[in-house]
């Protein structure tokens, strides 16, 4: 589990980036933190990898203050994909990036290899390019693939998506969401609505360095007083059911005026939608 | 207007054209949108419109690209930016002062821009941004977001003919990135400038854009106005675009007979489109973007609201 407890934070000492910030996420949630730029988003996912201390508060991970574990054991608790796969990046070929962590943690060892040939596999990574002169989707894959090989119980990903084309990010995406099935908390920053509304459980929406609401991602996404102060922009279909909600009073509480995804918004206008599809 | 014609280009380390027989010709003040999968030759197409291609990527050049009438292959490097000003992907690479307000005089400076036009200048280009505070922080500061509007202000302060702009919001959240699309809209309307826009956010170039060019393996595969283009939702889809749900929405409704109506380019046609299948009465246009808006944030509230945010926050990392 992670828990805020009244945290604040600075980068410099002075201006507050954060102010008593509380919040808890539990095991094997999938949750996005949604907000402008600036908001604190990117700040929080720092300190939950420990690569930022609270100036007041506490970060707790499964218990313990983030203060006193060890980057190692941080790390091998707390999976960090940072929006540039650049800035993770670091060996020749896509084998050693892989085998990187391992390393790092003196955990070599045939079976991290097996886990590692398993994961490339899965991926379509090939272990002899070199990382820099795959593209950046791949990059992404390849940033992400060196994390999950290390098995860690939560992931933070900063923007995974952004600089991604759609079958790219489509691809990244549904890696995640098989991760998270199999029970890997899965902690997210994004700034693309509809994939936050298509994968995400939950949402904790930031404004100003503080937390302004957490809760189930559809009902946040339909609250419009919320939707407004945190600047945020609902996915087209539940802004297509808000606005004929909006014009004819009539349709609340029907299939339009609840209809969140697109297969709902279809079925409630009158299109035959096979059952047991997935949502879209 | 730009004018390519049977653009074809291969890079010097490369055996086969990045981009190929593209045929294309905009014409001034229109706001074009480019897309396409990874690695299609997107942004290969948009440094041939500002010069860098064949002037900093050596390869084999075939056809003509001609810009506000100069060939670009004839004329040099720093005549075609006096007329087309860029913001680039990778946009740290783009940066070369440390401070804000140097970002914006260098290229005023090498352009030769009087001493008393330049202040009118840069606060013009700092406020149309919206980022008039940030002009003394040190670029290092900044977060991508923020790097992204300095580099914007400092080419909307050269007065350019024409934008191209490569993933200009990629780093910015949704209410921004509707902001900066709708100033640059307002700025290109006002100064007539042409804008060309190299973005994966679909959604944003089916509502703003006259213009949606979508590239397959360097070949030009639609060329027209978004609701043409994305009639073919599963063409693009086919070879890695996705449309905006609304669009999809749209397609489905149609492909079921449910409506007969052009493709919805934003949720404000789609109020109209169910509104239309579930019988029920049609109210003017006017009251479907208000309905809409409400909820969809239009730019102007964006706008309106960043600007807010960007006076109270001094901007904040």
């Amino acid at each position: 589990m992670i828990e805020f407890s009244h945290v604040s934070a600075s980068y410099d000492g002075e201006l507050a980036v954060l102010h008593d910030v509380s919040f808890r996420i539990e095991d094997g949630s999938f949750v996005a933190f949604v907000g402008t730029n600036g908001a604190g988003k990117s700040t929080t996912m720092r300190l939950i990898n420990g690569l930022l201390k609270p100036t007041e508060g506490q970060v707790l991970i499964d218990g313990t203050p983030t203060t006193e574990l060890k980057t190692s054991e941080l790390a091998q608790r707390v999976g960090f994909l940072f929006q540039n796969p650049d800035r993770q990046i670091c060996n020749n070929t896509v084998r050693e990036e892989m085998m990187f962590g391992f390393k790092a943690l003196g955990q070599e060892s045939p079976e991290a290899e097996v886990r590692a040939d398993e994961i490339m596999a899965a991926f379509g990574l090939n272990p002899d390019d070199d990382p820099f002169l795959l593209n950046r989707g791949t990059r992404q894959l390849l940033a992400l693939a060196s994390i999950i090989v290390l098995q860690p119980p939560v992931i933070v990903l900063d923007e995974p998506t952004t600089g991604l084309d759609f079958r790219e990010c489509t691809k990244v995406m549904e890696i995640i969401r098989r991760l998270h099935e199999r029970g890997t908390t899965v902690v997210m920053v994004c700034h693309d609505m509809e994939v936050v509304a298509d994968y995400a459980e939950s949402i904790i929406v930031m404004s100003r360095g503080k937390v302004l609401a957490q809760g189930p991602t559809y009902d946040l996404l339909r609250d419009r007083a919320l939707t407004t102060e945190a600047s945020l922009v609902a996915p087209q279909m539940v802004a297509l059911s808000l606005a004929l909600v909006k014009r004819h009073p009539q349709l609340a509480g029907t299939a339009v005026g609840l209809a969140n995804t697109l297969t709902e918004m279809e079925r409630a206008l009158g299109l035959e939608i096979a059952e047991g599809g997935e949502p879209r | 207007m730009i004018e390519i014609s049977n653009f074809s280009f291969t890079y010097r380390e490369s055996s086969e054209p990045v981009v190929r027989d593209i045929n294309l010709t905009i014409p001034d003040g229109a706001f074009v949108g480019i897309t396409g999968a990874a690695g299609s030759g997107k942004s290969t197409l948009t440094y041939a419109m500002n010069g860098i291609i064949p002037h900093c990527y050596p390869g084999d050049f075939y056809g003509s690209v001609k810009v506000c009438g100069l060939d670009t292959v004839e004329c040099d490097l720093t005549e075609i930016s006096r007329h087309v000003g860029s913001v680039c992907q990778d946009i740290d690479s783009q940066m070369v002062s440390s401070i804000v307000e140097d970002e914006m005089l260098y290229g005023l400076e090498n352009f030769g821009v009087s001493h008393e036009e330049i202040e009118t200048r840069v606060s013009e280009a700092l406020d149309a941004i919206g980022i008039a505070d940030l002009r003394d922080r040190t670029i290092d500061s900044l977060s991508g977001g923020q790097k992204q509007k300095v580099a914007l202000a400092a080419i909307v302060a050269l007065r350019p003919d024409v934008l191209v702009l490569d993933e200009p919001t990629a780093e910015l959240d949704p209410a921004s990135s509707v902001a900066v699309y709708e100033l640059l809209r307002r700025y290109a309307r006002e100064h007539g400038t042409t804008v060309v826009i190299v973005e994966q956010k679909i959604a944003l170039l089916s509502d703003y854009a006259d213009l949606l060019v979508v590239i397959e393996s360097g070949r030009i595969r639609f060329a027209d106005c978004p609701e043409n283009v994305l009639e073919h939702a599963d063409e693009l889809l086919s070879i890695g675009v996705n449309c905006p749900r609304s669009a999809t929405l749209c397609h489905d409704m149609k492909a079921a007979g449910l409506y007969a109506g052009p493709i919805c380019r934003n949720v404000e046609d789609a109020v109209g489109m169910a509104e239309q299948a579930l019988g029920l009465a049609s109210a003017s246009p006017e009251s479907s973007r208000t309905a809409a808006d409400a909820f969809a944030m239009t730019g102007a509230q964006a706008t309106a609201d960043i600007a807010e945010r960007t006076a109270e926050k001094g901007g904040a990392r």
